[in-house]
């Protein structure tokens, strides 16, 4: 790889995190708290939510404090335990603005060394928490979504939107679209291969054309290998960016942390003796896609979901 | 090293992409796995396997390869020729397994993609 090309790849990489903002890092169920119950509430809490502080607030969720385990454990030690709250929550609470950004934030980590910064809106309410963890998650989720899928986003299964960004991707309006119709494991990969020719029809990129067929290869030898059903494999032409969704409707993925561990597979010999199923599958998409969501429900099927910058 | 000094090396026949002979060897590698090659690859390589079902063809035509090189003088399916031929890969069999093929070409100086920058 040259120079440039790598100049290109860390910009496109500062791109993506530079838009964070606290609003989309942030925790949103955050547990509060009015300064006239007890700190034992307060410690009660902590130990329930498993968190370890809690913002204070007016009746109308406005900041006026913070209650963290170092104010706990000092009201242990002097037996204030059962005081209001109001007397023992630090005062001077530093937050965070919903559109503050992450290199903010990150800075505020380090100025202050607090372990969670609540977020608030432009009228002071509390709408949000962040600790560092909300952050490690952010940023894992900004380079490669993936989500178990789980009751909530059931209803996001069949729908025409996008799992990544909840745009509309109507498969209707697919720009290509090829039909896995084929349980053949020797018909593996024709998808891809068409997607990739279709790419090079619309002038794009040598280099994007080659990721978005290698993911797309892995993704369909999947369908084919191991959904046991039919599936479909769509393309979205945007500006800046290619979509691809494979959509099967199949036996669905057990343990999706199981099937994104290198190494690991379901797969039988007779898929194996193909050069198959080293369990490589889903760490492969992940390598190529810049995001990837994989979304599974047992018995239901699994959506794919690739998103390919365009430079 | 040009691609009709590696055939020669390895004493193989050319099956599909005869045109390629003056062409660089810039990259090689060897595997069996497709996932491997989809994962590892660079455009424009030349993987030896000994892999020859049509799911190698398609691998290679994903990830732009250059060509393959059958190894272990494996037979090799009609529909596997006919489909290099039809992208115009390059396509060559050797009698000679494996390792000895590797060897042969490292020692004849064809570095892997691991070694280089």
């Amino acid at each position: 790889m040259n120079g440039d090309n790598k100049y290109c790849k860390l910009t496109k990489y500062i791109r993506i995190f530079q838009d964070l903002k606290a609003e989309e890092i942030m925790t949103k169920t955050v547990v509060t708290l009015t300064s006239d119950k007890k700190m034992s509430q307060a410690k009660e809490m902590m130990k329930i939510k498993k968190v370890s502080g809690i913002p204070i607030v007016q009746q109308d969720k406005t900041l006026i404090g913070i209650v963290s385990i170092e104010d706990i454990i000092l009201a242990l030690e002097s037996g204030t335990i059962e005081n209001r709250i109001e007397k023992h929550m630090s005062k001077t609470v530093i937050s965070v603005r919903e559109k503050e950004t992450l290199s903010q934030i990150v800075e505020k980590f380090n100025r202050y060394r607090y372990g969670r910064f609540p977020v608030v809106d432009k009228t002071g309410k509390v709408v949000g928490i962040i600790s560092k963890e909300d952050i490690l998650h952010s940023i894992l989720e900004k380079f490669s979504l993936i989500y178990l899928h789980d009751e909530k986003r059931k209803s996001k299964l069949n729908q025409d939107r996008s799992l990544i960004t909840g745009e509309s991707l109507k498969i209707s309006e697919a720009e290509f679209h090829y039909n896995i119709n084929s349980t053949e494991i020797s018909a593996a990969g024709e998808g891809a291969a068409h997607l990739k020719q279709f790419l090079k029809e619309q002038d794009i990129e040598e280099e994007i054309r080659r990721r978005v067929g290698i993911a797309t290869y892995e993704a369909e030898t999947n369908v084919v290998i191991h959904s046991k059903s039919k599936g479909d494999i769509y393309c979205f032409l945007k500006k800046d960016r290619i979509i691809v969704r494979v959509i099967d409707f199949g036996v669905g993925i057990e343990d999706l942390n199981l099937a994104m561990k290198e190494g690991f597979s379901t797969a039988e010999d007779y898929v194996r003796e193909l050069g198959f199923g080293a369990g490589m599958g889903i760490p492969n998409m992940k390598r190529f896609a810049d995001k990837l969501v994989i979304l599974s429900e047992k018995k239901v099927g699994t959506q794919v979901e690739m998103v390919f910058y365009l430079s | 090293m040009k691609v009709k000094d590696m055939v020669k090396i390895l004493e193989g026949t050319v099956l599909s992409g005869e045109d390629k002979m003056e062409k660089e060897v810039k990259y090689i590698g060897a595997a069996d796995m497709m996932s491997d090659v989809l994962a590892l690859s660079k455009p424009d390589m030349i993987i030896l396997t000994g892999h020859t079902s049509i799911q190698a063809i398609r691998t290679a035509i994903v990830t732009d390869l250059l060509g393959l090189v059958f190894v272990r003088g494996k037979e090799i399916p009609e529909k596997t020729i006919e489909m290099a031929k039809e992208a115009n890969l390059l396509l060559v069999h050797t009698n000679t397994y494996m390792y000895a093929a590797c060897g042969k070409l490292y020692n004849a100086g064809l570095r892997g993609i691991d070694e280089r920058r």
